[in-house]
């Protein structure tokens, strides 16, 4: 094991490229006033710098970082060797404003692109990637929510990396279950509140990037209403900032201790403990007591998303390796040369299970690309049609809200498992650490857990959002789908593919009015064992159906373009496969689930508890 | 003052070439095109004196197909004030020296910096024929550059065969720029999107009245052979056999 920085960070830029400009034509978006300040040639060069800083950078911190993880020295967390440079380039960059609003001094870049800059940042370096974007989710809330002094106080040093941020929601006793928070606040005057009380997990809580952390937390004010109703937000700095804008004195915020964890080891997660010598203050955020969780809901969808691309990152990353790995690796002979011991031995690609993972992952990663930029174009739509075409702009918001879940909960799932399928492909040199997959199955596990575990996503899903603006985005969601697979269901080259989503998307149905009735009927232990394969399922199938659009467009650009090189014929010829391949090997297993959704079994639900075992 | 960088469109270092069927050239489709990083050198040091000298203009000029526009845009985003886009098509290096010959009469700049060669011809002649052109004071493969307060003259440091070597230079002067002068700047956000306001003049070549036509005609090109497979030899006889008879080194 060396601990040379050298960079396994692979990107796939023209894959990106095809998801963004051939598919799902994100160009569209720049003929919108919101964004006409740009062009596709800007976000290329914007593109472009990005996957340089992530591959010069902190691509090559990653595995050495991962080795030395975060120290706590006298109470002061120390990051890893490289980090604080990697820090004040990307600020100097400017990548993190992005998509911020003009108005709040950012770059109102299409959310569409965005997602491909934090693709390729959390790619190379997921820890490192954690401190810019909890600082992104804590500003983007100083921004909309905060005004005066508070604004002018943190708001530019966040923007520029003097200043970092986090989400302070957990404690010990409330995880899950948010509403549960003790954190205490007492109003002195106005807006300022002394806050006391114990965070947990918190990423990026402490460390030595910036000059201050600015943390977002949410306390309860005394007499407050018991549960999430009773929760307000606070901004709550490390130190108090100086009326000329320095540093000041401490704010009373200590670092108690850090996690030692699976994976994510150079992102900090502290312990803090606020007010312990009853000296911290904060600042009540939107003037308004008691409105903390709609407030952290804003920073939470976004976050949510960020967090399905973490999957899609590690995942593709994880792919890409395991492929040059699989031309590069000799074992074994060809199948079709099985007689004779003498055979030349040949990659390991040339095996039809290898094969099998490969595709497998691919289609995979292309699958959860497409959803991430989807979801992210209707985003961008929703904000640039707000004022001309409020009834449009109300459609894609749906569609966002709609979306969401599935993005946080299938890319962060499938990016696990896709991690697992690529140190499968490795064989034993993927369980050791000079190969990066390892790290990219450890560092992913975690996606599944924070921002809402995947079951509180399906919850969120089957419970709320399938019946967003009175059911109206599920009937839009669907009638897409319908249109597609009635328009392409006889297509030469993949109609049988649009025809088996057609079946999957039937089978849906079905369990959708399996969900429906238990939700009616009262049976919500069986609805809620019933949601997390409910999302899986609608998950494979817009993926399914985003990847057979693709197929479509790729088989029409290979086909009718006789200017191209071969690498874009073979490109080409390469979607088309994985789409048939998505078709054939993974959406029948969405039968599966509605049948176990349709079953209404309750042997998990009736088992008595010693049932499980009765030895512990 | 005012500083003119000549850079080149080329494809980029990782990309994979092909020569076409023909042989006469490599295949433009699905090639990635950059900056090529010897002109990005040139662009940084131009940025470097601007920012400690303050009051300095520093234009870009390429000569090529409208393509280059994207190359130009890339080093106005990392901050150089204004681009000159010549368009003309299989120049050789005569016929580019010419042109920038041209550019240099009409800019008049203080100092030339370009690339000491392009990654892809490797020719390593433009700069030098400018200077002999234009009667100017030549700095080739130069890793130090320190401009005099009165800018009249400069001391570079140059690479030499096994050294360096320090030489005092009369401005206006051609420098060509070796790696180590500096490391470039990546353009940041900001300077995109400000990059997009910035005047870019296109300059059509034939109008430009000099002899474009290549004196260096390309009779066929081709690539460089596969190399071999390697193969596992069973003892030291059969290597020392193999060096002697095979490679031939022994
Ligand atoms: C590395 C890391 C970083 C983190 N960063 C942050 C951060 O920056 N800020 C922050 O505030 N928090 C952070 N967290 C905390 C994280 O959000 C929580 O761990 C997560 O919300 C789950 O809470 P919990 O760990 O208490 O698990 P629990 O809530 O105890 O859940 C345990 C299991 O029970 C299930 N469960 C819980 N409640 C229900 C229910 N009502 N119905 C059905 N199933 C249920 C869960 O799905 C899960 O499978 C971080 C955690 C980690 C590990």
């Amino acid at each position: 094991m060396s601990d040379a920085a050298i960079n396994q960070y692979k990107a796939d830029l023209r894959s990106m490229e095809f998801t963004l400009y051939e598919h799902l034509k994100v160009q569209e978006v720049f003929t919108e006033d919101y964004f006409s300040h740009l062009s596709r040639e800007e976000c290329d060069q914007i593109i472009e710098q990005t996957a340089r800083f992530a591959d010069e950078y902190i691509g090559p911190l990653n595995g050495p970082a991962d080795r030395a993880g975060c120290t706590i020295v006298d109470g002061q967390v120390i990051t890893p060797e490289g980090f604080k440079a990697a820090w004040s380039k990307l600020y100097e960059l400017g990548v993190p404003n992005f998509a911020v609003p003009l108005e709040h001094g950012g770059f109102q870049g299409p959310s569409s692109v965005g997602s491909v800059l934090h693709e390729l940042l959390s790619g190379a370096n997921c820890s490192f990637n954690m401190y810019p974007s909890l600082t992104l989710g804590a500003m983007d809330l100083v921004a909309t929510f905060c005004k005066g002094k508070v604004r002018e106080t943190f708001l530019e040093p966040m923007m520029d990396g003097r200043f970092g941020g986090t989400m302070c929601l957990s404690e010990s006793q409330a995880g899950s279950d948010v509403g549960s928070a003790t954190t205490k606040a007492v109003k002195i005057e106005d807006n300022r509140y002394k806050i006391s009380g114990t965070k947990c997990w918190i990423s990026a809580g402490d460390h030595d990037l910036g000059e201050n952390i600015v943390h977002l937390v949410l306390a309860r004010v005394e007499g407050a209403p018991a549960g999430t109703k009773g929760i307000s937000l606070f901004v709550v700095p490390k130190y108090r900032v100086n009326d000329d804008g320095s540093v000041g004195e401490s704010n009373d915020v200590q670092t108690v201790s850090i996690e030692h964890k699976l994976g994510i080891k150079a992102s900090s997660t502290a312990v803090l403990a606020f007010g312990e010598n009853d000296n911290c203050e904060g600042f009540l955020v939107g003037g308004e007591e008691n409105s903390g969780m709609k407030q952290m809901f804003q920073m939470m969808n976004s976050a949510r998303i960020i967090v399905g691309i973490q999957g899609l990152a590690a995942a593709s990353s994880a792919y890409l390796n395991a492929l040059a790995y699989a031309r590069d690796r000799k074992q074994g002979s060809s199948v079709k040369a099985f007689k004779d011991p003498n055979a030349p031995r040949v990659a390991i690609i040339e095996h039809s299970d290898v094969r099998r993972m490969l595709m497998e992952m691919k289609a995979r990663v292309e699958g959860m690309r497409s959803l991430v930029v989807k979801l992210s174009k209707h985003q961008d739509l929703s904000l640039a049609l707000a004022e001309k075409d409020p009834d449009t702009a109300n459609y894609h918001k749906g569609q966002v809200d709609l979306l969401t879940p599935i993005v946080k909960a299938y890319c962060s799932d499938q990016g696990f498992r896709v991690c697992e399928l690529a140190v499968q492909v490795y064989g034993g040199a993927g369980y050791v650490q000079d190969n990066p997959v390892e790290q990219y199955l450890r560092d992913s596990k975690i996606f599944s857990i924070y921002e809402g575990t995947n079951h509180i996503q399906a919850l969120d899903l089957v419970v709320r959002k399938l019946r967003g603006r009175k059911g109206q985005d599920l009937v839009d969601f669907t009638s897409n789908m319908t249109e597609f697979i009635q328009t392409n269901a006889n297509d030469p080259g993949i109609g049988a593919e649009v025809r088996a989503l057609g079946a999957a998307a039937q089978g849906l149905q079905e369990a959708g009015a399996s969900i429906m009735e238990y939700m009616m009927s009262g049976k919500l232990d069986q609805l809620t064992l019933c949601a997390t394969p409910f999302l899986e399922a609608m998950s494979e199938i817009t993926v399914g159906h985003l990847l057979l659009e693709a197929a479509l467009i790729a088989e029409e650009c290979r086909t009718q373009n006789d200017d191209q090189s071969q690498e874009d014929f073979d490109f080409y010829a390469g979607r088309v496969m994985s789409a048939k391949f998505f078709a054939n090997f993974i959406l029948p297993t969405v039968h599966a689930k509605v049948a176990a959704i349709k079953s209404a079994d309750r042997s998990a639900l009736d088992i008595p508890d010693r049932g499980f075992s009765t030895a512990w | 003052m005012k500083i003119l960088v000549a850079i080149k469109r080329v494809p980029d270092a990782e990309t994979t070439i092909k020569v076409n069927p023909e042989g006469t050239g490599i295949v433009n489709a699905g090639v990635k095109w950059v900056v090529n990083p010897f002109c990005e050198i040139a662009i940084e040091e131009a940025l470097k004196i601007k920012e400690t000298k303050g009051d300095v203009e520093v234009v870009l000029v390429t000569v090529g197909r409208s393509e280059s526009q994207e190359q130009l845009r890339t080093g106005l985003a990392m901050g150089a004030d204004r681009a000159i886009l010549v368009t003309a098509e299989n120049l050789d290096t005569t016929g580019v020296s010419r042109v920038l010959a041209k550019i240099v009469e009409k800019e008049s700049p203080d100092v030339v910096f370009l690339g000491k060669q392009a990654i892809d011809d490797d020719s390593n002649e433009v700069g030098q024929m400018l200077a002999q052109r234009l009667g100017w004071a030549q700095a080739c493969y130069i890793s130090e550059f320190n401009m005099a307060d009165d800018a009249k003259s400069a001391q570079v440091v140059r690479e030499i065969d096994g050294g360096m070597r320090t030489d005092k230079v009369m401005l206006p002067a051609i420098i060509t720029a070796d790696l180590r002068l500096n490391e470039p700047r990546y353009a940041s956000l900001p300077g995109i999107m400000k990059a997009r306001k910035k005047p870019l003049e296109e300059i059509d070549g034939a109008s430009l009245g000099v002899d474009l036509e290549p004196k260096i005609i390309i009779k066929s090109m081709a690539p460089p052979p596969a190399r071999a497979a390697g193969r596992l030899v069973e003892s030291v006889d059969e290597l020392i056999n193999a060096l002697k008879n095979e490679a031939k080194v022994l």
